[in-house]
């Protein structure tokens, strides 16, 4: 009960800072078209006026990648370069504005104004790029010894092939039941930061460590409902990405419209995850 | 060809007329061995007796026997096959060799010091992989040709084909085996002669179809298989089991012993098949059987029959990957089962291309040494075929929610990206291929014109003429020749003249000549026709149109050329912008030609080769044109990009 309770009020208040998601949503975008604009006049400039360009109607044809030739071979590379950079500056502007999101927990949800949600961004940036970088070396550290170790156990004793591995499945259960909890400590700890002002990330980090023992199962229980919908949702936004192929300008543009809706979705289920963990914290005070 | 059955029966030995595997010998059976030999686990060396038989059926007397010593190309790094595919031992203890221990013919010549070692291929003085052995008289015409043999072999490790890591085992090329001995004009040669050549990196197959009485004794606790049928398991004690295989009728014979395999066995039309795999292999059993039906069923139709009872096939563990990709007719070596995840069908593409070569080099037993297109080209395409038509046209080989990729397209982008592509011809022995070509050539562009032959004479005609180079050539050693001029009777049959003479034209491009294929529309160009268009001529004009308030009238020309040498005719599809459709036929024959079209529409798009029939045609991109860019693709394309980039940025944040 106590879950769902706060789960509401998460949710309340994630939608109540709309605008804030929104302001997210169109920075991403202007982002990742950068890169992506000049790959699609790229695209276009490769199959000119063939009409061979319908191959790739259902997904990526393999087969033209040596018709394409050498040009193909920068495709690919520009895409992957593109894409790792994209994900770095992602990392760092969701870093910047989860500082601003923590912040509208400390003054109340929706009532932050876009300026001072900019200026709460940049005061909490140092702070929470600190702790998000240990957060995921934990969290590295903590997949290498659940999931890595006993792959490469498995390997060793199969003789290299991939194994006699059904137990290998229980690993990932496991790895997966256990994620709530970090998340749970990086989100806390960043709650504090915004909350008393300090910068202090090893305080903040214990911090957050602390709120999760007090509360253990209510804490672990948010998150965990929270990331259970949202790999489901992940995983069907990936299906109907894949499988929609829209022929026309219409139909394309629709298709582009429902992309971006859900990823409006997607944003808000992980503000709704940040202001669970507030609203747990308030709820205590 | 029951005839020549029964006229060679007569004067065969006992031992190669009975009959335990196959009801008629499918074969005319010109060489047997019965073999009886102990595996020692420990040492990796399998020795004991051989009687080596052959039957002499040319019309002149022979004076010597040639024999493949194919495990002496691992005593040597100076081999041809060493230094060919870069193998060296793996320590003191991977060396491989064969052999003689004793050799007496019938009548008990020790003949010990008549053999010597000859390279007929390269002149490599290094390699002892081809023996000359002299006899003390001449072998006559009908005569048969008894050894008995006392020999060694040592398996290699690393495992290359052949050989050993820790208990596990493949035994292959593995006992003195005969050449094949050819008449004059078999596979079109001038005089009889030896056919034997020394063992290469990327071939090892021209033997007769022979008969196989396999005994090997082994620890009991090894689980083995071989390309024969299992006649009995004796127990002799000391822990130690004797396996007792029979063959008949097939190229090779070759055997797996490991402790750890599990055996699963199916049934499949009166064909017992058994596969050996691993622990983890097990779990993709069901694939692999599916593939291995599928390709049984879909040769058995479109070529022939699958002639055998029995067909064992083997996934093996990863320590013996390099004996996997292999093929022995009744056995064969898939790779990679248990680790290759299911959206790839990579897996089930080397079943069905391993067990392809039953027929294309076991049951059609062509030259893979000088002829290796007709091989590991003609089984690529049915591979391609048979993957594709399985597990999706257009998807075959990959299947993702974003990338896609069919078999013959794999095949087709090794041979249009390689920038040696047309070096040279299509006709080469297997080690004459220069600059790493074999692969290339061999395999991915020999199979891109069997599909382009497909596409020339149709599928129809394709499969009819399978079915007579095997209704011509089952059991018997075709030549690349041979198979054209099969081609060339029924295509006729099927379509007259209509590709003229004969197809020698197609082979002598694509086979025997090494240019490339490259059709390209140029260009569409359209424009109105003037409302006064004429002639000032004298003091008048003859006016060819001065009507203003008529419709409106285009000129359309539409421009293709072919860019490479190879001359193919080709279809042209035009579409107009009423959204009629004009299907034009070029013989390809000039570089270049024009259709220009008169009338009230305009073409808006061409089609060269609409149905992407020419596969060997190297740029497919330039064989369309459209009046408006197509845009919409790669914009449905970066909206996707876009997306799941926000996707993943989203979700590798905290
Ligand atoms: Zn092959």
């Amino acid at each position: 009960m106590a879950v769902l309770k706060i789960l509401g009020k998460g949710a309340a208040a994630a939608v109540s800072s709309y605008k804030l998601i929104l302001l997210i949503w169109v920075t991403t975008m202007v982002m990742v078209f950068m890169v992506a604009l000049p790959l699609r006049s790229f695209l276009s400039n490769i199959f000119g006026n063939s009409m061979a360009v319908t191959r790739l109607s259902d997904g990526f044809d393999l087969g033209l990648a040596g018709d394409m030739g050498k040009p193909f071979v920068s495709l690919l590379s520009a895409v992957s370069m593109g894409g790792l950079l994209l994900l770095l500056a992602g990392f760092l502007l969701y870093t910047f504005f989860a500082g601003g999101l923590f912040a509208s927990c400390a003054s109340g949800w929706g009532r932050l104004k876009m300026s001072t949600f900019i200026r709460e961004s940049a005061r909490n940036f140092l702070p929470f790029l600190k702790i998000a970088v240990l957060m995921m070396l934990l969290i590295a550290a903590y997949t290498f010894f659940i999931v890595g170790i006993p792959i490469i156990v498995t390997m060793a004793i199969s003789g290299g092939s991939k194994g006699s591995s059904n137990f290998i499945y229980l690993f990932y259960a496991i790895w997966a039941l256990g994620m709530p909890v970090w998340l749970f400590v990086a989100d806390a700890s960043r709650r504090w930061v915004a909350a008393t002002g300090s910068g202090n990330v090893f305080m903040a980090l214990s911090a957050g460590f602390r709120a999760l023992k007090e509360r253990f199962w209510v804490s672990y229980g948010i998150v965990l409902v929270i990331l259970i919908l949202n790999a489901s949702f992940v995983f069907l936004s990936i299906w109907f990405t894949g499988w929609s192929i829209p022929e026309k300008g219409g139909l394309i543009f629709l298709f582009f419209m429902a992309t971006q809706a859900l990823f409006i979705i997607k944003l808000f289920m992980k503000t709704w995850r940040y202001a669970s963990v507030c609203a747990l914290a308030s709820q205590k005070k | 060809m029951k005839k020549i059955f029964f006229a060679v029966c007569l004067y065969l030995p006992v031992f190669l007329s009975g009959q335990l595997v196959v009801d008629t010998p499918l074969s005319a059976r010109l060489t047997g061995y019965d073999i009886d030999v102990v595996l020692e686990p420990v040492s990796h060396i399998v020795k004991g007796d051989m009687t080596a038989w052959w039957v002499n059926n040319s019309e002149k007397p022979v004076v010597d026997a040639m024999m493949h010593m194919y495990l002496n190309a691992f005593s040597s790094n100076m081999s041809s096959f060493a230094k060919g595919g870069q193998w060296s031992p793996a320590g003191d203890e991977g060396w491989g060799w064969v052999k003689i221990r004793s050799i007496y013919d019938y009548k008990g010549n020790d003949l010990s010091d008549s053999m010597n070692f000859q390279s007929p291929d390269d002149g490599n003085t290094h390699d002892r992989t081809v023996l000359q052995i002299l006899l003390p008289e001449p072998v006559l015409p009908g005569d048969t040709l008894r050894f008995s043999i006392n020999f060694e072999s040592k398996l290699p490790s690393p495992i290359d084909r052949t050989g050993y890591a820790d208990d596990f085992h493949f035994v292959a090329q593995w006992f003195p085996k005969f050449g094949v001995y050819e008449t004059a004009g078999m596979r079109q040669r001038e005089a009889d002669g030896w056919n034997c050549h020394q063992f290469h990196p990327n071939s090892e197959f021209y033997s007769n179809h022979s008969v196989y009485n396999v005994s090997v004794t082994m620890p009991e606790e090894y689980v083995a298989g071989s390309g024969g049928m299992l006649i009995e398991e004796i127990f002799p004690g000391d822990s130690l089991k004797k396996v007792v295989w029979r063959a008949e009728d097939i190229v090779d014979f070759a055997w797996t012993a490991w402790p750890e395999y599990k055996s699963v066995t199916r049934k499949w039309r009166g064909v017992d098949i058994t596969l050996l795999t691993t622990d983890a292999g097990l779990k993709k059993a069901d694939n692999q059987f599916a593939a291995v039906i599928y390709a049984l069923e879909y040769l058995d139709e479109r070529v022939g029959p699958y002639p055998w009872p029995h067909l064992t096939f083997v996934d093996p563990p990863m320590s013996g990957a390099g004996a996997g990709g292999m093929e022995y007719t009744t056995l064969f070596t898939s790779a990679g089962g248990g680790l290759v995840p299911s959206f790839l069908k990579l897996a089930e593409m080397t079943t069905i291309h391993e067990f392809g070569h039953a027929y294309f080099m076991g049951i059609l037993a062509s030259n893979e040494f000088e002829e290796p297109w007709i091989d590991e080209g003609m089984n690529s395409y049915w591979e391609q075929r048979i993957v594709d038509h399985h597990y999706g046209d257009g998807y075959g080989l990959i299947r993702l929610p974003f990338i896609k990729m069919s078999d013959s397209d794999q095949g087709r982008l090794g041979y249009i990206t390689s920038p040696s592509r047309s070096i040279s011809t299509n006709d080469l022995p297997s080690w004459l291929y220069p600059h790493g070509t074999y692969g290339m050539m061999s395999y991915d562009k020999a199979a891109a014109w069997l599909h382009t032959l497909e596409g020339l004479i149709g599928t129809e005609t394709m499969d009819k003429l399978f079915r007579e180079y095997y209704r011509r050539w089952a059991f018997r050693h075709p030549s690349g020749r041979d198979f054209i001029s099969v081609v060339n009777d029924v295509v006729r049959e099927e379509h007259g003249d209509r590709f003229g003479e004969n197809m020698d034209w197609f082979f002598e491009q694509v086979l025997y000549g090494n240019e490339i294929c490259d059709y390209r529309v140029a260009g569409v160009t359209s424009h109105k026709i003037k409302s006064y268009s004429g002639v000032v001529e004298g003091d008048s004009v003859t006016y060819t149109r001065s009507d203003r308030t008529s419709d409106t009238l285009y000129i359309s020309r539409v421009s293709i050329e072919r860019l490479g040498g190879v001359s193919l005719p080709a279809e042209v599809l035009i579409g107009f912008d009423d959204g009629k459709e004009l299907l034009e036929r070029w013989d390809g024959k000039e570089s270049y030609k024009d259709y220009e079209y008169t009338g009230a529409t305009r073409v808006i798009w061409v089609k060269l080769d609409p149905d992407d029939k020419i596969d060997i045609d190297v740029d497919r991109i330039n064989n369309s044109w459209s009046s408006t860019q197509k845009f919409y693709a790669s914009r449905r394309m970066t909206d996707k990009f876009v997306f799941l980039m926000q996707l993943m940025i989203s979700m590798f944040t905290l």
